[in-house]
């Protein structure tokens, strides 16, 4: 038996109206999932004070949240599926492939440490073919480059003194694949006098979560929540770049941990874009951007709308000058972090992105801005446009100004 | 800080954001779900729940005004709605009644009073039988020549299927031309020629609805019709996912999974909302707010021991569910009003949308006046 006891107790409030199937992702593309009603509150009230039922499908839910969204009767339906699926993984064992992949830091260290014979070698098709018969990671999906230069190499600024104190939360994704994002994000943030620490910091779970590594999420949260406060307490502010991770820490920590330390750090983070809007709307950002003339498009990653903020991204991006920029109201992107590196979930993960495509099509986009790497990395294998963090494009605003 | 707040996501939320958005306003919708319209048939009734025959709404010339608007609106979201208001069309629901209403989606016909017509069910929805429908058409429609065919849809699932399942499966060409060859082949057995529609289930795709209508009405020789039945109705998730679409397209900004918990008064003004999103508690403010919570079904509206609480603004309201003292910038639109709107307390439909019409009237109206003073 499994020893992990499922805090939520908001099943009780499910109607089974089905809205949380209805915009489900992968219940959509395939009826091989049980979907979100019959997993999350129909399996949890079944099971409540009774004998415990796993369910293998539930290894197809991606923790994307969409059924939180969907939900009117304020179920958190997500908590429920996380649940399931760590006791799913707790009695019947995790794939080695799934360890790996759940361990993105790991792999990102040792990645990026070898970062060109690492890349080259994730695009040799025998290799692929090898790790697709071994490890069942599909030989078609595309990877993200690593990079030797990775954000802990050049970046060690652990402390800041400027009037407000930004604590920042790289991520793994920013850390080791794509540093130019976290150095925008350093420089929008000078830009506007904010001095910019790097905390100690560890992944922040949402892969060993949605993999039902469970406990081993819920540690790197707890030592994350410790490591955090100890600059929230000062007056830090924790900003993040990553959607996922700010997800994490506004939402899972508190709704796995049920801690008050988790509830305090939630207060003080907020997602990079939602805090540049904050700052512009109490009239301290530095809008002196150079002009722009470009039309770009937006996709917003399921992990940001999760987040009941809006889209902040848009409502910065907006200011800047003869820059264009439309939401391209399109659903999920299939990639759904290491769910589309799985073999058995590759075609449900490429029949989610289509849609995602079509809605990119239709804007007519230079390019395409969006704050998540793995809705990147789908974008990057399904469309030829070129994808962009709202970081990059601010930073090269207030650059454009500045050298005029 | 937005022009106008509105709070809930059903069919008054999403045309107050849509219309308030379109004349230039910055637009954030609050919604802790997706709002009443994927439980809905996506039918347009011009009284709901009275029957057209005392529809009243037809003789507005407001309602009239409201029912062109969003015929337009739909037309541009690529959803089109036919039908007018004085003259309402019957409708075979999933049940086999005939329903008489107002606007209907284009993959919807009206049923005619007689001919041959042929009820088409999949062995695998459960909650559509064809028997049951033709036989409970065949008391409405005497003098229809109704027969009932059944194929299946050939698909394994792993949870009951649904109608929007259906429409799903029916997206890809396989599966429509093993569905059209059995029809072909039960057609044939059963002697049924011409018939002058044919009635599914609310499955008829959910994106490509527009050419697999036509190519059933090609394949099969007949026009065909979605008869909506219970949720999740094909027809309605389009809608919704129109509308939606729509929204965010035209820079409407969305809250979802936010609860609202409260207001901030000033002088009878609303500054401020305190929303919270599954676990952090902050504030969204607007000059303007359209409530458009649902009232007691949608949730804004709770009955309890000691009478109706507002559970929106955390305002007092009246024993028929109104703000007693409405502030200035409030404007509740739909089931919002209180149950004294109609005569059943029953909304949707025209009433949400002409509703949702008049609010945005009043508020451009009160803009102008502000420009002018």
């Amino acid at each position: 038996m499994h020893d992990l006891a499922c805090p939520e107790i908001s099943f009780d409030s499910c109607l089974k109206c089905n809205a949380c199937v209805v915009s489900c992702p992968v219940s959509n593309v395939t009826l091989d999932f049980g979907g979100p009603k019959h997993l999350g509150p129909e399996l949890k009230r079944l099971i409540e004070n009774q004998e415990f039922i796993d369910d293998s499908r539930i290894e197809f839910c991606t923790l994307c949240g969409n059924c939180d969204m969907a939900c009117p009767e304020n179920v958190n339906v997500s908590t429920l599926t996380a649940f399931a699926k760590a006791s799913h993984s707790e009695l019947g064992g995790s794939k080695f492939r799934d360890l790996i992949l759940s361990n993105a830091e790991l792999v990102g260290k040792v990645a990026s440490t070898f970062a060109p014979l690492a890349n080259m070698a994730m695009k040799m098709k025998p290799v692929r073919k090898v790790m697709e018969g071994v490890m069942g990671i599909p030989a078609e999906r595309i990877f993200p480059e690593y990079r030797f230069n990775n954000f802990n190499r050049v970046y060690n600024k652990t402390t800041a003194n400027t009037h407000r104190k930004v604590a920042y939360f790289v991520g793994c994704y920013a850390t080791y694949n794509a540093p130019e994002v976290a150095k925008s994000f350093v420089n929008v943030m000078e830009y506007n006098g904010i001095e910019v620490a790097k905390p100690k910091q560890k992944c922040c779970g949402v892969p060993m979560f949605s993999n039902g590594r469970m406990k081993k999420g819920l540690k790197n949260a707890n030592d994350n929540v410790n490591n955090l406060l100890q600059y929230t307490r000062q007056g830090y502010d924790v900003v993040l770049t990553c959607t996922s991770c700010t997800m994490a820490l506004k939402k899972e920590y508190v709704s796995f941990l049920q801690s008050e330390e988790a509830n305090e750090l939630a207060e003080h983070v907020y997602d990079a874009d939602e805090y540049l809007r904050m700052l512009y709307e109490e009239g301290e950002l530095n809008t002196h951007f150079g002009q722009m003339n470009v039309k770009a498009g937006y996709y917003a990653p399921c992990h940001m709308k999760s987040q009941g903020i809006g889209t902040p991204a848009l409502d910065v991006l907006g200011l800047i000058p003869g820059y264009e920029i439309s939401d391209a109201a399109a659903g999920c992107c299939g990639q759904c972090g290491t769910f589309g590196f799985k073999k058995e979930k590759y075609e449900v993960s490429i029949a989610i992105g289509k849609q995602m495509v079509e809605a990119v099509e239709e804007t007519g986009a230079d390019y395409i801005v969006t704050e998540c790497g793995m809705c990147k990395n789908s974008m990057h294998q399904l469309t030829d446009k070129e994808v962009k963090h709202p970081m990059q494009i601010l930073s090269e605003a207030y650059e454009k100004a500045q050298n005029r | 800080m937005y022009d106008v707040v509105v709070v809930g996501q059903g069919l008054t939320g999403l045309l107050s954001a849509i219309w308030a958005k379109e004349r230039g306003n910055h637009v954030a919708l609050v919604s802790q779900g997706t709002g009443k319209i994927l439980q809905s048939t996506g039918l347009i009734d011009g009284s709901p729940g009275m029957g057209e025959k005392e529809n009243t709404m037809a003789a507005e010339r407001a309602a009239v005004a409201a029912s062109e608007k969003f015929k337009t609106l739909m037309n541009n979201l690529g959803y089109p709605y036919h039908g007018q208001l004085n003259k309402p069309a019957p409708i075979v629901t999933g049940s086999g009644y005939v329903k008489w209403t107002s606007l209907y989606p284009e993959t919807i016909t009206p049923v005619p009073e007689e001919g041959n017509v042929v009820i088409a069910g999949f062995q695998e929805i459960v909650d559509f039988k064809a028997v049951y429908v033709k036989e409970n058409l065949q008391k409405e429609r005497p003098k229809l020549n109704i027969e009932a065919v059944t194929v299946r849809l050939k698909k394994h699932s792993s949870r009951t299927m649904t109608q929007l399942d259906a429409a799903r499966v029916l997206e890809q060409k396989e599966a429509r031309l093993n569905v059209i060859g059995q029809m072909r082949n039960e057609m044939t057995k059963q002697n049924i020629s011409h018939p002058r529609l044919i009635v599914f289930p609310a499955a008829l795709g959910v994106n490509r609805w527009k050419s697999i209508v036509r190519e059933f009405e090609e394949s099969l020789d007949a026009a065909v019709t979605e008869a909506p039945g219970m949720p999740p109705n094909a027809s309605a998730v389009r809608f919704y996912e129109a509308l939606k679409k729509g929204a965010i397209r035209l820079g409407v900004r969305f809250y979802m999974d936010t609860q609202v918990l409260g207001c901030h008064v000033e002088e009878n003004l609303v500054k401020s909302l305190k929303i919270k999103t599954t676990n952090r508690t902050t504030e969204i403010s607007g000059l303007n707010y359209i409530i458009a919570s649902g009232g007691i079904l949608g949730g804004g509206v709770e009955v309890t021991s000691a009478g109706l609480k507002d559970r929106v603004l955390g305002l007092e309201v009246d024993e028929f569910g109104q703000y007693t003292n409405c502030p200035h910038n409030v404007f509740p639109v739909g089931a919002s009003q209180g149950t004294k709107v109609t005569r059943y307390g029953i909304t949707g439909g025209m009433f949400s949308i002409l509703s949702s019409y008049e609010a945005n009237s009043r508020l451009n109206r009160l803009a102008k006046e502000d420009k002018h003073a």
